[in-house]
């Protein structure tokens, strides 16, 4: 097989999550592609938790749907995550015998897996290391042994995870994985699991999640000032850069509050660096008033939200799509602020880059909209370049203009050079009162007509930015698909799976949001008669904003789910299959009611 | 452009030079006027250059003074001045940041952000223009306005007490705290220097009146009649105890000068992430960061 998708759920102690990394290293070093993603109970600590892997031999672009692989080290625990850990007749389902449960009391529902193998992970753990606490160490060995994998990969990461613990522990471990390897080879599975050898030549990869490189992002950018305050799923942010951005001669800030840190991160900008502050929902909401104040005072600023479930404190560890609207329109007055939405974990990188530079160019803030998932997943992904990145730095006045400086001139563009303190000649006021091109103050509807005007017309390049647009499938088909962030890899296979049946689609995955980039969707719309929206909000807010401003197809649908409903390729298909069946529609249907249109 | 540069190197600077064109909008006899003269006069006599200062505010009557001066100026959102001074100034930190703002901007709205500047040391000068009330919004009770106040939001009386912004400031660990009146020009414009030269969060509270909704017996030239100068009755400045008691009269006694500069004044925020930029920067020479494989070991956690 080329793609294989194991689950695992246990009790705090048990080192599944550990499990799933060790794991997940060791897939990597044999040169195949994966995604862990891991999810938790509502405990602070302890609680349940589980992690999900897929392993294939080409880049994987979701965590998948059913699992081929359950490991269970507790029912109660495993079945906390419901539709997270989704299990069929076909998943291989390995779990402890000690929790008693076997083929006649399986908690499953009367649903029959062909496969069940009970392993005394506990006995066998304590029988090897003494303790309880290295069943995840056996269960590695197992895998190892089902999976074909090499034991030494995964050794090295046991003896990099114990280095600290001490030669005993570490001996501990080691016995108890070779314990579980010996097990797998005596006792052979139902099921052959064995992985195909990876398609790509073995290359170093690297291990990493969507905030990681958010924080490596920005410092490759040129970013030199962080303000933040802490918040799930947005902190690791905060934390990478702290550890990175003072040999670059930067600034991170925890703030008092999320309108500090924003605050500060605006101040550092008007004084000539490139910013960044990060958050979740509830963060955004509080940073929204000094964000307005980046778009009238024409400042760069980078606002990273990691959506979560909302609204309010919502669902902090789940993943959403709900924030776009506020991403979008939450400052008052008549503002437009660029939205970028990265797709993966290695987009992040990439994209960050881009809303520096969006945000330098335009004189603005600009909002990265990543989400739970590509923020705290972990995948192994092609190492980037980061001196292939091309950088841009905000127009500055010239010597000559410094002589008679005017800093909000009204040019064709709406951009004019920006000083900072420091620069003789470019002395200016700032006001997030409405000004004059020369910085005063002033109550006149003509200026302010104007100044709105120079601040709005600056986008319209935007427009027509493809490369912020991924297009996949036959150009010309008749039925389109659109889908952005986390989901879009989900939709990304789903196009996959039907063509494959022959089944003839185009799908279009916006990195830029907003503002809507009327030439692209315009392009993107002329050929189809039903298109459909998949995303993981409840009311469908890019299928909303999408007609707000552009003509869509006669039949234009949404398939939006609230957050922390997992959402899966075969799900996916079966919407693209019935929206190509269905009679067209002569007229568009009205969509007004606010509720899921599904 | 609204703003001048007019300090040349070799000139000694006048007040003149920080004056910008833009005529003020206060109401003519509004204490503000005041304060704002007092700052060109410590300005000019700091000699730093206006492309050097970079003025924030937040937003009030008294947010409108940066632009009436030549520096830099940010006049920002209501209550926001300091978080946002605090990122100028740590963004470069060779400028010379002033905030200003109202009393309620700065103890009602932005009353959560003073003790974080002040417990890290933020290196930047705080002048509150504290006339009681609010004054841009036309006259309602303000944090500092004594209980039973009768305001535009409060035509029965106020019921809530007011607070002491120099307690405070004491109480949170400001290593300068001072007040002046803008009736006494020169004392004003000294401290104001003072504070700028003080390595460190320096907090002013200037009791300027507001002619137009402010206490009748309480303005410029009666409060002259009031004042009592902390110098004139011997007290020590670096004796944070005696400060802290005498600043228990805030409402009731109008001192003026510095209650407390801390004579052993602690490190500036600033000057901490000097040292560690430094050491990192140090640590990591010849050092190229690039996002390889060899920064995450395929064993990660
Ligand atoms: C978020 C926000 N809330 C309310 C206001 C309205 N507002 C403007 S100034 C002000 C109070 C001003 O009082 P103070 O800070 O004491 O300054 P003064 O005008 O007295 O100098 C208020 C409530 C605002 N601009 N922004
Ligand atoms: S309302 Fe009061 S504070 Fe405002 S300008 Fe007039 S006198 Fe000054
Ligand atoms: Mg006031």
């Amino acid at each position: 097989m080329n793609d294989l998708i194991i689950g695992m759920a246990g009790s705090g102690g048990d080192g599944i999550i550990s499990a799933g990394e060790s794991l997940i290293g060791a897939v990597a070093a044999e040169g195949y592609y994966g995604m862990l993603t891991k999810s938790y109970g509502p405990q602070i600590r302890g609680g349940e938790s589980s992690c999900r892997l897929r392993v294939s031999t080409l880049p994987v672009l979701n965590p998948g749907g059913s699992l081929d692989v359950a490991v269970i080290l507790d029912w109660d625990d495993f079945l906390r995550f419901g539709s997270e850990l989704p299990v069929t007749e076909d998943t291989v389902i390995i779990f402890d015998l000690k929790s008693g449960v076997d083929r006649t009391s399986l908690p499953l529902n009367a649903l029959w897996p062909k496969v069940l193998c009970g392993v005394p992970l506990e006995d066998m753990a304590i029988e090897t290391a003494g303790v309880q606490q290295a069943k995840n160490s056996v269960i590695l060995g197992l895998l190892a042994g089902w999976l074909g994998l090499s034991p030494d990969n995964l050794l090295v990461g046991l003896r990099k995870k114990f280095a600290r613990k001490g030669d005993e522990v570490l001996a501990g471990n080691e016995r108890a994985f070779a314990a579980g390897l010996g097990h797998a080879r005596v006792n052979p599975l139902g099921r052959n699991l064995r992985l195909d050898r990876p398609a790509t030549p073995l290359k170093q990869r690297i291990i990493a999640d969507g905030n990681e490189l958010c924080a490596k992002g920005a410092i490759a950018a040129g970013c030199t000032f962080f303000g933040g305050y802490p918040i799930t799923p947005a902190t690791e942010i905060m934390q990478h850069l702290q550890t990175d951005i003072w040999e670059h001669g930067g600034v991170v800030l925890q703030a008092e509050d999320e309108i500090a840190g924003v605050g500060a991160a605006l101040g550092a900008s008007f004084a000539g660096k490139k910013a960044m502050t990060a958050t979740s929902g509830p963060g955004l909401s509080l940073k929204t008033e000094m964000l307005g104040l980046a778009s009238v005072t024409e400042l760069p600023l980078v606002c990273v939200d990691v959506q979560r479930g909302g609204p309010s404190t919502g669902m902090p560890t789940k993943c959403e799509q709900a924030d776009l609207f506020a991403a979008v329109f939450s400052a008052h007055g008549d503002t437009v602020r660029p939205v970028l939405a990265p797709t993966t974990v290695a987009d992040t990188y990439g994209l960050t880059v881009e809303a520096f530079n969006l945000a330098e160019q335009y004189q603005t803030p600009v909002i990265l909209l990543s989400d739970q998932d590509i923020a705290q997943r972990k995948e192994i992904i092609d190492p980037v370049d980061p001196s292939r990145l091309s950088l841009v730095n905000r127009l500055e006045p010239t010597a000559a203009e410094l002589q008679d400086y005017t800093r909000f001139r009204l040019t064709s563009s709406g951009i004019s050079p920006l000083s900072h303190p420091g620069m003789k000649g470019g002395n200016y006021l700032a006001a997030g009162i409405e000004h004059d091109e020369h910085g005063a103050p002033t109550a006149n509807g003509e200026i302010h007509g104007e100044m709105n005007h120079k601040r709005l017309v600056k986008f319209l390049p935007l427009r027509g930015r493809h490369d912020l647009f991924v297009m996949e499938g036959n150009p010309d088909s008749p039925l389109g698909i659109i889908a952005w962030g986390s989901v879009a890899g989900i939709a990304q296979e789903a196009l996959r799976i039907v063509r494959a049946e022959g089944l003839d689609a185009r799908l279009m995955i916006p990195k830029l949001l907003y503002p809507i980039a009327e030439e692209v969707f315009a392009d993107f719309f002329a050929p189809l008669t039903r298109c459909i929206v998949f995303e993981q909000s409840h009311q469908g807010q890019l299928y909303r904003l999408i007609r707000m401003w552009v003509n869509v197809p006669p039949q234009f649908e949404s398939y939006a789910r609230s957050g922390a409903n997992p959402l899966s390729p075969e799900d996916f298909v079966s919407q693209i299959r019935k929206l190509s069946r269905a009679g067209l529609r002569k007229e568009h249907a009205d969509r007004a009611d606010f509720l899921n249109p599904l | 452009m609204i703003s001048t540069d007019a300090t040349c190197a070799g000139t000694a600077a006048t007040p003149k030079d920080f004056k910008s064109p833009l005529k003020p909008i206060w109401c003519p006899g509004c204490g503000d006027y005041g304060v704002l003269n007092a700052l060109y006069r410590a300005l000019a006599a700091i000699g730093r250059p206006p492309h050097e200062i970079a003025f924030v505010s937040g937003i009030g009557c008294s947010s409108r003074i940066p632009g009436y001066t030549t520096a830099y100026g940010f006049n920002t959102v209501h209550g926001r001045a300091l978080p946002i001074a605090q990122g100028i100034k740590l963004a470069n930190p060779e400028l010379l940041v002033l905030v200003a703002g109202g009393d309620g901007d700065g103890f009602s709205i932005g009353g959560g952000h003073v003790p974080h500047a002040i417990r890290r040391n933020a290196d930047l000068t705080y002048i509150v223009m504290d006339n009681q009330v609010y004054g841009l919004t036309k006259g309602q009770v303000s944090p500092t306005s004594p209980r039973g106040t009768r305001a535009r939001s409060s035509v029965y009386g106020s019921m809530e007490s007011p607070v002491n912004p120099l307690l405070y400031t004491l109480a949170y660990g400001a290593g300068f705290v001072a007040q002046g009146i803008p009736g006494d020009m020169d004392g004003l414009a000294a401290i104001i220097e003072e504070g700028i030269r003080y390595p460190g969060f320096a907090f002013i509270n200037v009791q300027s009146p507001c002619v137009s909704f402010g206490e009748p017996d309480n303005q410029v030239k009666v409060q002259r009649t009031r004042m009592r100068k902390l110098a004139a009755e011997g007290h020590d400045p670096s004796n944070r105890l005696r400060a802290i008691e005498l600043a228990q009269d805030y409402g009731q006694e109008l001192y003026t000068g510095v209650f407390y500069r801390n004579p052993n004044p602690p490190p500036t925020h600033g000057s901490q992430i000097k040292a560690l930029q430094d050491e990192r920067k140090a640590l990591k020479a010849g050092v190229t960061p690039t996002l390889s494989a060899s920064d995450t070991h395929p064993t990660c956690c």
